[in-house]
């Protein structure tokens, strides 16, 4: 195989890897963000409900670190979706004051949390932890003083492991694509370039014929035949030229 | 040149082909995945559905343990709607009693759900406590169905409907990124075959074309190069040998000749005449013996310059759709300064830089070497990409923003000044193509896929490729001729001194041309495409993508008018009347968003930049030329068009500087108005001043 085939035939690998490769890419990452914003979007029902308790509380006048039936409510919810690993509530220093596990209460949530909850410019906000996500709502009380956060916590293998077989499914699909293409490719490459590597023997054969003093290979009607008649025609002049000189030496010996 | 023509039909041919196999191929991908998506999918709503119906249902429950009659509860409608409004993918939600009797439904009710809900599995199914839910396919629409129960007894049954297509809508958005996906590839495989076939190739195919004329014109001097192993390689080497033998016999008769003068004598001296006076007539007509070395073309090295050039571009390109945003994540509290301007900060800083680099870099690359001066560029740059992804803060971003500004500025000045060294009069025109084309499709790849990679990886993981296209632009420098080359005629470059400047820019022809056309046309491109269409978009709630397409509309518009316009404008030699049209249209994009601020006008106002920026780009520099013969021949070209350069420059770094300040005050769409009006003053009043102005005939200068 000519090496200009093998190089346009690279070009053509390449760029549908490039394009394939791109296609699978976004693929899984837009399925990733819906899967995760759909399972957040879960979640945070189960915590919309627990702001409407929490808010109607505060509305009757209780205070925010007196809400004796929250953590009864948190632990209901928690239960309705087996997803969700825990459900807590903390204030604005990122102390934990409810919580779904009792251990929790007095500690202090992660600092990526209160400054997410902080940064967000709606009230619902998200973080991440290495083994889980969190999904949470700045609860409100009736002036839209924010008093406190809402947390839940959910496992983040679910997430990554539905994301992991869709990759799976996704890569598979673009392996066989780029097969597709890898064998397609080359096969409509050579028709197109056939013409031009046509042109190219015709002119390597005439090349070859140069020095011949026969009149060479016919014009093909390849677009180097004005070339390779110039070619011929200056080496012929040459050449004949050096024969008159050859004759002349001859004639004078 | 037919050998170009004839090479570009083919590379035409062979992207149709290579573009063909990528949409089928992507076509298959797409197909594919979206049934993937929908098996994945629909059951993870139908979940949320449950969940959402749980929610729901619970409020029912209440409202019924007060006593509130099951068929006349109030509000139920607002419920739904609620949901509706968090939940787009839902289209229909009903509430039946136990006989499947519809008592509150809310969204569009699909073909076939009355006689669902008198089905009687599924009236005795939602009957029993233990069932959770239940699914049926019911016209377009997945229904999920909730027992209502309370104490044991049946009250009703809550169905919630899920538009099929939703999935259809999810994946729009990855179709327009996969169009996205399919014009760069159509850049990169004309970039591919020019960088892994055709720079080969076209070499190859010029130095033939080249060797045909030499020996037309009688020239057979032999040429000792190293050829290619390929067909052009051998097929060079055929007449390479064929001129060699022809030199050889000619070595052998003129040495037979001179041998038989030195013996011979009187007539046999004169019967040597004939053949004395061939060879005196073969020496008039041929050339033979060896080539001079400085003969020899450089066009293979030139077109080497392409590959780095593009990953160089590329890797700055990549960043355009989401540095503002990444800016504004980063953002610190700098006393009296509003945020919007300190956004706007690290661009600023950039485009300074490399305005105030550029006159003096070009000297020093001049004096350690093109490539060198390449490899230090690249290598401060990527040093300052990798940084950038780790930036803490503001701060520390505008110190590794300002490193690949200085080596953004040093690969572009060395890049230009390697064309420069290889290209004589001939072939400039051809080289700057060859440097202009590299970075236009730079600038249509870079910012669409940037805005892929920000809103799917992350800015710092994105910053990361930058680094590594940065970083693989100097294995492509590295590949580069390490022997430099320079013309003896050329004067080494330097950069303008203060007292040309001055004078330059007191010169009211000069400023004209400068103040009223270049820096505005700048301040716009900058100000508009780096700063507020980026930002804008954001803050409309759309991605960085988004922001990438945009972007990616006004570089396809100068990648296809740019050559058009700039034939045109030569041939008309109304290069003024270009600059006017090109100016009075960017000045009118703009003032598009004062009718509308919807998207599709957004669209229009970067298509009109584009469209404006395009037409008066290439008359503007060739208007210096025609415009400031007198200034030129009192300063010289170099210092006019270093000034020229320099302020134009300077209109790049004041762009974000005058949006940001222009959005503190009237917010985004005004300062777009208002930015896009000082255009359309501007490019008025250079029309008026320009009026009558007798141009002299200056061929376009790149």
């Amino acid at each position: 195989m000519g090496t200009i085939r093998v190089r346009f035939i690279m070009v053509a690998l390449v760029v549908s890897f490039f394009a394939v490769g791109m296609a699978a890419f976004l693929n899984y990452f837009k399925y990733k963000s819906t899967i995760g914003g759909m399972i957040k979007s879960r979640v945070l029902v189960v915590g919309r409900s627990i702001e409407n308790s929490v808010q109607a509380s505060l509305s009757l006048g209780l205070q925010f670190t007196e809400l004796s039936t929250l953590p009864s409510l948190m632990e209901r919810e928690k239960s309705a979706d087996k997803l969700i690993r825990g459900i807590d509530v903390f204030d604005d220093t990122g102390q934990i004051i409810y919580s779904t596990e009792p251990a929790r209460v007095g500690q202090r949530v992660m600092r990526g949390w209160t400054e997410s909850a902080n940064r967000s410019k709606s009230t619902e906000w998200s973080s991440e932890a290495p083994d889980e996500y969190v999904a949470g709502i700045s609860l409100k009380n009736n002036f839209d003083l924010t008093v406190g956060y809402l947390a839940l916590r959910y496992s983040r293998d679910y997430v990554d492991r539905a994301a992991e077989k869709t990759a799976r499914e996704i890569l598979l699909i673009a392996l066989l694509a780029f097969a597709g293409i890898a064998i397609v490719a080359p096969l409509a490459l050579i028709l197109v370039i056939r013409r031009f590597e046509q042109d190219l023997r015709t002119l390597e054969i005439a090349a070859s014929h140069l020095e011949d003093r026969t009149q060479g290979p016919a014009i093909t009607g390849s677009a180097f035949d004005v070339a390779i008649n110039h070619l011929r025609d200056s080496l012929r002049d040459a050449n004949g030229a050096l024969d008159d000189l050859r004759a002349k030496l001859d004639a004078a010996a | 040149m037919l050998e170009k023509n004839y090479l570009w039909r083919i590379y035409w041919q062979l992207a149709g082909v290579i573009m063909l196999c990528v949409v089928l191929g992507l076509a298959a991908v797409s197909y594919f995945s979206h049934r993937v998506f929908e098996r994945e999918l629909v059951p993870e709503t139908e979940k949320k559905a449950a969940t959402e119906g749980s929610s729901v249902r619970s409020l029912v429950l209440k409202a019924s343990s007060y006593g509130i009659p099951f068929d006349s509860l109030y509000g139920v409608d607002k419920t739904f709607e609620e949901i509706f409004s968090e939940n787009p993918e839902f289209s229909f939600a009903a509430i039946t009693n136990t006989e499947g009797r519809m008592l509150y439904s809310y969204g569009k009710e699909p073909p076939g759900a009355l006689v669902h809900f008198h089905s009687p599995a599924l009236l005795a199914a939602m009957r029993d406590a233990t069932v959770p839910w239940q699914v049926a396919h019911v016209g377009p629409q997945y229904v999920v169905s909730l027992p209502i129960i309370r104490e044991g007894q049946a009250l009703g049954v809550l169905h919630i409907g899920i538009d099929s297509v939703f999935v259809d809508r999810v994946l729009l958005e990855v179709m327009l990124d996969v169009v996205v996906v399919l014009v760069v590839s159509l850049f990169f495989t004309l970039e591919l075959l020019n960088f892994m076939a055709g720079a080969r190739l076209a070499s190859g195919l010029g130095e033939f074309a080249r060797q045909v004329e030499r020996m037309r014109a009688g020239d057979f001097t032999a040429t000792a190069r190293i050829r290619a192993n390929d067909e052009i390689g051998r097929l060079l080497r055929r007449i390479d040998a064929a001129v060699d033998h022809l030199n050889v016999r000619y070595e052998f008769l003129a040495g037979e000749l001179q041998d038989k003068l030195r013996t011979a004598v009187g007539a046999r001296r004169d019967a040597l005449k004939p053949a004395m006076a061939m060879l005196e007539a073969i020496n008039k007509r041929f050339r033979f013996g060896s080539a001079p070395k400085g003969a020899e073309g450089d066009e293979m090295n030139l077109n080497r310059i392409r590959a780095p050039l593009f990953a160089f571009i590329l890797a700055e390109e990549l960043t355009r759709s989401y540095l503002p945003s990444y800016v504004n994540q980063l953002l610190v509290n700098v006393p009296g300064v509003s945020p919007q301007v300190v956004i706007g900060l690290p661009i600023m800083v950039f485009m300074l830089i490399v305005a105030l680099g550029q006159p003096y870099l070009g000297g020093w690359s001049e004096r350690v070497g093109r490539r060198r001066a390449m490899l230090i560029g690249a290598s401060i740059a990527t040093v300052g990409f990798l940084a950038t992804a780790l930036a803490y803060n503001l701060y520390d971003l505008l110190l590794w923003r300002s490193l690949c500004a200085l080596g953004y500025a040093m690969v572009f000045v060395a890049a230009q000044g390697y064309v420069l060294d290889r290209t004589g009069a001939q072939n400039r025109a051809q080289g700057f193509a060859l440097f202009i084309g590299a970075i236009m499709v730079a600038t249509v790849c870079g910012p669409s896929i940037g805005g892929i990679l920000a809103d799917n990886i992350g800015f710092r993981m994105s910053f990361g490729v930058s680094a590594i296209m940065s970083f693989l632009s100097i294995l492509a420098i590295l590949r580069l001729p390490a022997i430099e080359v320079k013309t003896p005629s050329q004067r080494p470059s330097r950069a303008p001194r203060m007292r040309e400047i001055m004078a330059l820019v007191l010169n009211k022809r000069f400023m004209t041309l400068t103040g009223l056309a270049a820096m505005p046309a700048k301040v716009i491109l900058t100000g508009v495409c780096f700063y507020l269409v980026p930002l804008y978009i954001v803050s409309l709630g759309n991605t960085s993508a988004m922001a990438g397409r945009m972007l990616m509309v006004y570089a396809v518009m100068m990648v296809v008018i740019v050559p058009l316009s700039a034939r045109l404008s030569d041939a008309s030699m109304r290069r003024d009347r270009w600059v006017s049209i090109g100016l009075i249209i960017s000045g009118v994009s703009g003032l598009l968003l004062l009718f509308s601020d919807s998207f599709l006008v957004l669209f229009g106002v970067v298509f009109l930049l584009g469209l404006g920026q395009a037409l008066s780009i290439a008359a503007q520099s060739a208007l210096v030329a025609d415009h400031c013969a007198d200034e030129i021949r009192i300063f010289g070209h170099d210092a006019v068009y270093g000034v020229y350069r320099l302020l134009e420059r300077l209109g790049n770094a004041l762009g974000p500087l005058i949006a940001s300040v222009l959005v503190v005050f009237w917010g985004y769409q005004g300062a777009f108005v208002a930015i896009s009006a000082l255009v359309l003053v501007c490019g008025i009043v250079f029309t008026i001043a320009t009026r009558g102005m007798v141009m002299e005939e200056v061929p376009a200068h790149t």
